[in-house]
């Protein structure tokens, strides 16, 4: 029997989820330098620049979480079509076997990247004399396993309950209320959108603040200052787990917010525009082919759209407030 | 052999979903890598990397949707919806990084005052930049692109499912893929950056929908090609 605050209740560990996963897709994004950011890395040595940064940029965000996501979500959706009929009465232990095999190949592609990345880039830049330091290169390629295997963790968990969301409100094994898409689309969708997210906000404090944080605070970085990233700082030559451990207090948790509230606003208000419309309380007894045709299913997409459009709005007002505060705040460009 | 409605209804939408993502590749602030170091306005990342982000998450609520309603309108505003508010979440987080994180005003460096608050831009502007942040007008303009993309790609989700009867997974993959392609060329027009409808670059939409006409009516031929074939097995 299909319970109604489980729905909701499965939908904020998702949301929780959604939180983390950004949070380290950011880290993962600092502690191997990737991105837009990594456009500096490059630039230094062309610049005179000698850096000891791990230059990872195998390509932008979206695509690369993609392929970790997706990677791991394949493995773990054949690992779980194997294990799932041993286990019919308690599919949970299959996902508890299938989700760390899934990630296992993942990671283990995720290093062979990094090491292409890093190794190719670096060495098409020796006519610069930029070495490939083996320290920095072996130290640091665990840390970016880990920060991709503990976000892809998170968007493999939120895949696994958003198709079997219904099951685990208690609706059944086929429970129309399990998401249409397969294990490993929603893994690779939300890959694309955790990369698009991470590369959209984290990465402005990773390259904006850290990578020349000897420039002054309170600017935008002038064009002069392009490639003059800073190299030594606080304890000694800067390599990427510095860089990591500063974006770590900010610049991840802010990305992780702002995945989890998109989360958040979208299957939230999906399902409160379903409560609205008494979709949830037609749907014991239906089968998905027809539950497109009653009409609680129209009110419930118009509900979710009502919302939709006010959560719009708000955060155009949000927005204006936040601009005009911190134009208030630190008030017109001063200096030279 | 008689045409079927369905066939042209293929055709039409899918070209319609491909210059909504045109407009939309448009109207979103791109800042690009200049933008991750504060060096210009707009969101950090690519035009086709944010537009990805945007038009699946608008694409997971059209699916989502499309499984209790079969009104295309509906599909396709609650797949603009979703879009809609993922891009809003990510440019006023992307401000509040700027903000806090490295103390830097939101001001446009295309435009002197900005056209809907009137609010000054250039005293703003750090020099040797080219503005930085996500001003009042280029936030409207990422709402307003996307909007455009979630409902261009909902749309093209929505024709592949019913019209050309393919399966959820299948049709959520094709309507990316002939999204993408519409949004790679607008790219090609963008050529970098672009603030949003305020910038001088967007009065040059028009040489960037007319090969993205005639992209997606290619691909939606090959989508008609492959529904006869289906259809036949």
């Amino acid at each position: 029997m299909l319970q109604v605050v489980l729905l909701f209740a499965w939908t904020l560990v998702i949301v929780f989820l959604a939180f983390l996963a950004c949070n380290f897709e950011d880290q993962e994004s600092d502690i191997g330098s990737q991105s837009n950011p990594n456009s500096m890395v490059q630039l230094a040595p062309q610049v005179g620049q000698i850096h000891r940064f791990f230059n990872k940029a195998i390509s932008g965000e979206p695509i690369s979480n993609a392929l970790y996501c997706g990677t791991a979500g394949m493995v773990t959706w054949i690992t779980l079509s194997w294990l799932e009929p041993l286990v019919p009465d308690a599919k949970w232990k299959a996902a508890v076997v299938a989700i760390p095999m899934g990630l296992l190949a993942s990671s283990m592609i995720h290093t062979i990247f990094a090491t292409t990345a890093h190794c190719g880039r670096i060495a098409a830049q020796k006519r610069f004399q930029q070495p490939i330091y083996l320290d920095v290169f072996y130290g640091h390629l665990l840390p970016i396993a880990t920060h991709g295997f503990m976000t892809t963790f998170c968007i493999i968990c939120i895949a696994y309950f958003q198709s079997n969301i219904g099951y685990l409100a208690g609706g059944g094994v086929n429970s129309p209320m399990n998401h249409p898409f397969a294990l490993p689309l929603l893994a690779f969708i939300w890959g694309i959108t955790v990369g698009s997210i991470g590369s959209s906000t984290g990465d402005v404090h990773y390259g904006t603040e850290r990578e020349f944080q000897d420039r002054p605070f309170g600017e935008g970085k002038r064009v002069i200052y392009h490639g003059r990233i800073t190299r030594y700082a606080d304890c000694g030559i800067r390599t990427q787990k510095d860089i990591a451990g500063f974006c770590c207090k900010f610049g991840g948790p802010c990305t992780g917010l702002t995945f989890g509230f998109i989360i958040l606003l979208e299957d939230w208000r999906t399902l409160v525009g379903m409560k609205l419309a008494g979709f949830l309380t037609a749907l014991p007894g239906i089968t998905r082919a027809e539950q497109m045709y009653i009409p609680q299913g129209d009110m419930a997409a118009i509900w979710g759209i009502i919302l939709g459009l006010i959560i719009i709005a708000a955060w155009i007002v949000i927005n204006m407030i936040f601009v005009k505060w911190i134009r208030a705040k630190c008030g017109p460009f001063v200096g030279p | 052999m008689a045409i079927e409605p369905e066939l042209i209804y293929i055709v039409v939408y899918v070209t319609i979903g491909g210059v909504l993502g045109s407009l939309a590749a448009h109207l979103c602030p791109v800042g690009g890598a200049p933008a991750a170091m504060g060096t210009a306005t707009g969101i950090a990342t690519g035009t086709i990397q944010i537009l990805l982000g945007a038009v699946v998450t608008g694409l997971f609520t059209a699916a989502t949707v499309s499984t209790f309603t079969n009104n295309i309108v509906l599909v396709m505003i609650s797949g603009a919806v979703g879009a809609t508010i993922m891009m809003q979440v990510t440019m006023f987080f992307a401000n509040i990084l700027y903000g806090f994180g490295c103390g830097i005003t939101p001001t446009s460096g295309r435009v002197a005052v900005d056209p809907i608050t009137k609010a000054d831009q250039t005293s703003y502007k750090t020099p040797q930049t080219d503005g930085h942040g996500i001003p009042d007008v280029v936030f409207i303009s990422g709402t307003l692109g996307g909007f455009s993309g979630g409902a261009g790609g909902a749309l093209m989700y929505y024709t592949l499912l019913h019209y050309a009867h393919f399966t959820y997974g299948t049709a959520v993959i094709a309507a990316l893929g002939i999204f993408v392609a519409s949004a790679i060329i607008a790219s090609y027009n963008i050529r970098g950056t672009i603030e949003g409808f305020q910038d001088p670059k967007f009065k040059r939409v028009h040489l960037a929908l007319i090969p993205t006409v005639v992209i997606s009516i290619l691909c939606s031929l090959v989508v008609v090609i492959a529904t006869i074939a289906l259809r036949g097995a």
